[in-house]
């Protein structure tokens, strides 16, 4: 055990401790390096230190407190676990529903995720990363107004030890590659970017060097300039894996998180009822290899393994922590996870993944008269009765089972429950793509998507 | 580290190790950025309290510039001298490995103004029991004000800070300031049809927060959300509420006065320095020294003193935003607009953070749009066909300054009246043509996190329905 894991379990014994149902203690340190560079600059080059202890009580088997602090010595995390005492107490009034949670087996582990090769560069070699992406983006042609590469890197060790006899230690190491390009001709400005990611090492670039990932995007950023906006109204569309990535995590995934789901509404008391298209399947697993939602457990403590969330189209399960789980009666199912030590555990996606279908991009795309094919991600927002927006980057027409012209991007809109009730293809490849989200706090998560064929309305400005 | 003398001897390990800095005769330029903050949060779940937070953080972030301004950053908040000289050594580390930035510069002493009643010694003092208060008498107000609406999420936040700046210029700044947030969003059911979540929230530099007003707002707009209905697209009047310009509209205008962006081309103003970009009822300002402002504050995140800068002046375009780099690039006056807070849903942003954790970038402290002298009320009952926007959702598109966002909260006007909330639906255009098109500002500002905004009313504005045809 290490010397933060050796204060932690100081800290369980403590007398204070006796006062609370259940403990929950996370030490953690974290390593960021970020090297951004923007048109051909070092913009930004930072280094960042972080660590601390959060410290989670149960009172009284009804309120939860939490206190989070900065410094590691026993002095300050004794007096973070009565402050959370003190504030889980603040709510444990009798009259408050108790919370039952299901005792949880003492799991002791210590785990680390897989990693080829290590991030241990020199500066000038991480220099190196963004700078080869943003010459590759600039070398697409004249009209590039603006690149920004942003190379990151995140080391973290995390401990959990709790009042029931867990002692849990996780290592992992996540690397991403940003990118975002402006193209720029006679005032008119269009934008395209792309992100990599994963939870490993180096070797992330071993199969998209830099270079060549930047390149893509600025040629993707070229042509929307000679594209024209598209049109608005609801449409057939063929939606490419970045763009479902998205589709998934905000239409499918945040109303399937048990406090979303159980505040009324969207997919709330269906459990069991046909939700959408029999073609669709759809999961959440923390284990998937080099997914950025990579945790082998939560934390909560609770082991992460595959939850099928939506199987041939019934709702089987939503996501749960240790207290909606409880209040579902159910088990826990391990998406329980705080963005590091200074903030509570949130319910959470870790990586959610949409079953491959037996559909070739060809098949999808000839049975559409009119239609669109939406391609890239510009992030979104879902709400709990399932209605959802995002952004697409890039799309073409699709006229006579045909791929035809190029067109802008813009953002979609729907309701999840609607939309996948129309789903009708699925391609036959899922890609894992890295993917992020700001639920009242950030999280990096990862997404499995395939190609998928169903009906959406579309906010453009064309006709 | 709660107290006054804590804080007094973190601040005197930042100074000792800037002291030593000043050894270094590779240093060109070196500032310490550092803050000691306490948060009280209380957690609202589906018309409960679900849980009550407590967070103590520190931290002192450097950032070190040698010769040929090449620039390094890293921060640390393990608080110690070694490992505050540790930050401090690797931020030269990577300074040295880094590239020349043309006009890389920090801001020299210069007097700073003291902006009053930015700190609330209720705020400092006040327990969890008081937060907990606020956040049971916003849940009541809401579900007292019609038993459809149920408080779905919300939150109450007490937080108070210290704040640090030395640099090798002169600059040697202290602050401390507080806030308090109430923030309730509800729901409701009808005869199964669920609303979207509507929200209200209320921003203070004190404690006296009114959270009766905040879960009756969220509860009257939840039950105005009920039996909705589909519409044809057309194009016609919007009339987009305070919530809804303090979102999207802010953002895009945020975009284009960032300094930065106007540097690098990617803003949409690049070159409108002094031009008309707008019909002249807008007036823009931002006011960092606002006595007892939301987002007011003495000097910036970088030291500079604080002003009032006028942004847009009756349509016409008289300055954008700057930090000390920005300003010195463009050959400006340095606004005092350097921010180390998170802009936007920027990925790197988010994951690295916010404070001592990052350098600073720029922005408004409190983007002010002059009110006009029409009600909400009055716009509707002059509108033929339109629309009147509460919410919308999704991000717009940086730079471009388009917007298709989805019609989260809106409802659909004819003859002058309201005739009922919309179901799906969403609005598309370019903020800077629908500046072009607005036909009044409202006379009901309200006070967001980075701005205070009206209703403002557009024309000509494109509506995609989700009813076919």
């Amino acid at each position: 055990m290490s010397l933060i894991g050796e204060t932690l379990e100081r800290c369980l014994e403590a007398e204070t401790a006796e006062d609370a149902d259940l403990i929950m203690l996370r030490g953690q340190s974290r390593t960021l390096t970020v090297c951004e560079v923007k048109n051909g600059k070092v913009e930004r080059f930072s280094r960042v230190n972080l660590g601390g202890i959060g410290v989670r009580v149960l009172m009284d088997n009804k309120s939860w407190g939490f206190c989070s602090t900065n410094s590691f010595d026993f002095e300050s995390i004794e007096t973070a676990l009565k402050n959370a005492i003190a504030l889980g107490k603040a709510t444990s009034k009798p009259n408050r529903k108790q919370i039952s949670l299901e005792h949880s087996k003492a799991t002791v582990a210590k785990v680390k995720a897989p990693l080829k090769k290590k991030p241990d560069l020199e500066a000038q070699e991480i220099v190196q990363i963004p700078q080869q992406a943003c010459d590759g983006a600039r070398g697409a042609g004249a009209n590039i107004a603006d690149v920004k590469a942003t190379y990151l890197c995140i080391e973290d060790d995390r401990n959990f030890l709790s009042s029931e006899g867990a002692k849990i230690q996780q290592e992992s190491t996540r690397i991403m590659l940003f990118i975002d390009v402006v193209a720029k001709q006679s005032g008119l400005l269009c934008p395209a970017s792309e992100n990599l990611g994963h939870t490993g090492g180096l070797e992330l670039f071993d199969e998209a060097p830099p270079q060549t990932f930047g390149r893509e995007v600025g040629i993707k950023a070229l042509d929307l300039l000679k594209a024209r906006p598209p049109p608005s109204g609801k449409f057939p569309v063929i939606i490419h894996p970045t763009l479902c990535a998205t589709l998934l995590h905000e239409a499918i995934g945040h109303p399937l998180e048990a406090d979303l789901a159980m505040s009324g509404g969207g997919f709330g008391n269906r459990v069991g009822e046909q939700v959408s298209s029999r073609l669709v399947t759809i999961y959440d697993s923390g284990l998937v290899p080099r997914g950025l939602g990579y945790f082998p457990y939560d934390d909560e403590g609770v082991e992460c393994k595959r939850t099928d969330l939506i199987t041939q189209g019934i709702l089987k399960s939503f996501m749960h922590d240790r207290t909606s789980a409880a209040t579902a009666k159910t088990a826990p199912t391990g998406n329980a996870h705080a963005w590091d030590y200074s903030v509570e555990p949130l319910i959470r996606q870790t990586n959610i993944g949409l079953k491959a279908g037996d559909f070739s991009e060809e098949e999808m795309v000839e049975d559409i008269k009119e239609g669109l094919y939406l391609e890239g991600t510009f992030g979104g927002q879902a709400d709990s009765n399932a209605d959802f927006t995002f952004g697409f980057q890039n799309a073409r027409w699709i006229r006579n089972g045909k791929l035809m012209e190029t067109l802008r991007g813009a953002n979609v809109a729907g309701n999840a429950i609607e939309v996948f009730k129309t789903v009708d293809a699925i391609g036959k490849h899922a890609v894992l793509r890295p993917g992020a989200c700001g639920k009242f706090q950030f999280a990096v998560q990862g997404r499995i998507a395939p190609l998928i064929r169903c009906e959406i309305m579309v906010g453009g400005m064309g006709g | 580290m709660n107290s006054l003398e804590d804080w007094q001897a973190f601040s005197d390990l930042v100074h000792k190790t800037m002291t030593k800095l000043g050894r270094f005769s590779e240093i060109s330029l070196a500032e310490s950025f550092f803050t000691n903050s306490e948060s009280t949060e209380v957690t609202i779940r589906n018309s409960q309290i679900f849980t009550q937070n407590k967070r103590v953080d520190s931290g002192v972030g450097f950032r070190i510039a040698v010769p040929h301004n090449r620039v390094g950053f890293a921060c640390t908040n393990i608080v110690n001298e070694r490992t505050i000289l540790e930050a401090a050594q690797q931020a030269l580390g990577i300074a040295k490995a880094s590239a020349e930035l043309g006009n890389f510069c920090m801001p020299f002493k210069r007097k700073v103004p003291s902006v009053k009643g930015l700190c609330d010694p209720r705020i400092i003092e006040a327990r969890v029991e008081d937060a907990v208060d606020v956040a049971e008498r916003a849940i009541n107000a809401a579900e007292g004000f019609d038993k459809r609406v149920i408080a779905k999420d919300g939150r109450v936040i007490f937080t108070s800070q210290r704040v640090g700046i030395e640099n090798n210029q002169g600059v040697d700044l202290e602050e401390q300031r507080t806030e308090a947030v109430v923030y309730l969003g509800g729901g409701g059911e009808q005869e199964g049809e669920v609303t979207s979540s509507c929200y209200d929230i209320q921003f203070s530099r004190t404690i006296d927060l009114t959270p009766e007003a905040v879960g009756e707002s969220a509860a009257q707009q939840v039950t105005q959300m009920f039996n909705p209905k589909p519409v044809k697209s057309f194009q016609g009047t919007v009339i987009f509420a305070p919530q809804a310009v303090s979102y999207q509209i802010v953002e895009v205008l945020i975009d284009a006065l960032q300094g930065s962006n106007v540097l690098s081309g990617k803003s949409a103003w690049s070159d409108k320095a002094g031009q008309n970009v707008a019909q002249d009822s807008l007036t823009l300002i931002d006011d960092a020294s606002l006595p007892h402002g939301v987002g007011a504050r003495s000097f910036d995140d970088e030291g500079s003193a604080s002003q009032k800068t006028m942004i847009v002046d009756k349509g016409n375009l008289q300055s954008f935003l700057h930090n000390a780099t920005s300003a010195e690039a463009m050959g400006s006056e340095n606004t005092g607009n350097a921010s180390r807070s998170i802009q936007g849903f920027d990925l790197a942003d988010m994951i690295i953070g916010q404070g001592y954790r990052t350098t600073p970038a720029i922005a408004p402290a409190n983007l002010t749009v002059h009110p006009g002298n029409k009600s909400q009320e009055e716009f509707i009952s002059e509108t033929s066909k339109g629309v009147l926007v509460t919410s919308m959702a999704g991000f717009p598109q940086a730079g471009s300054g388009m917007i298709s966002a989805q019609l989260s909260q809106a409802f659909f006007i004819e003859g002058g009246e309201v005739k009922h909330p919309m179901k799906g639906g969403m609005i598309s255009g370019v903020v800077f043509d629908w500046l072009q098109t607005i036909s009044g500002i409202g006379d009901d500002p309200k006070q967001f996190q980075n701005c205070t905004v009206p209703s403002i009313r557009v024309e000509d504005a494109k509506i995609v329905g989700a009813s076919r045809g």
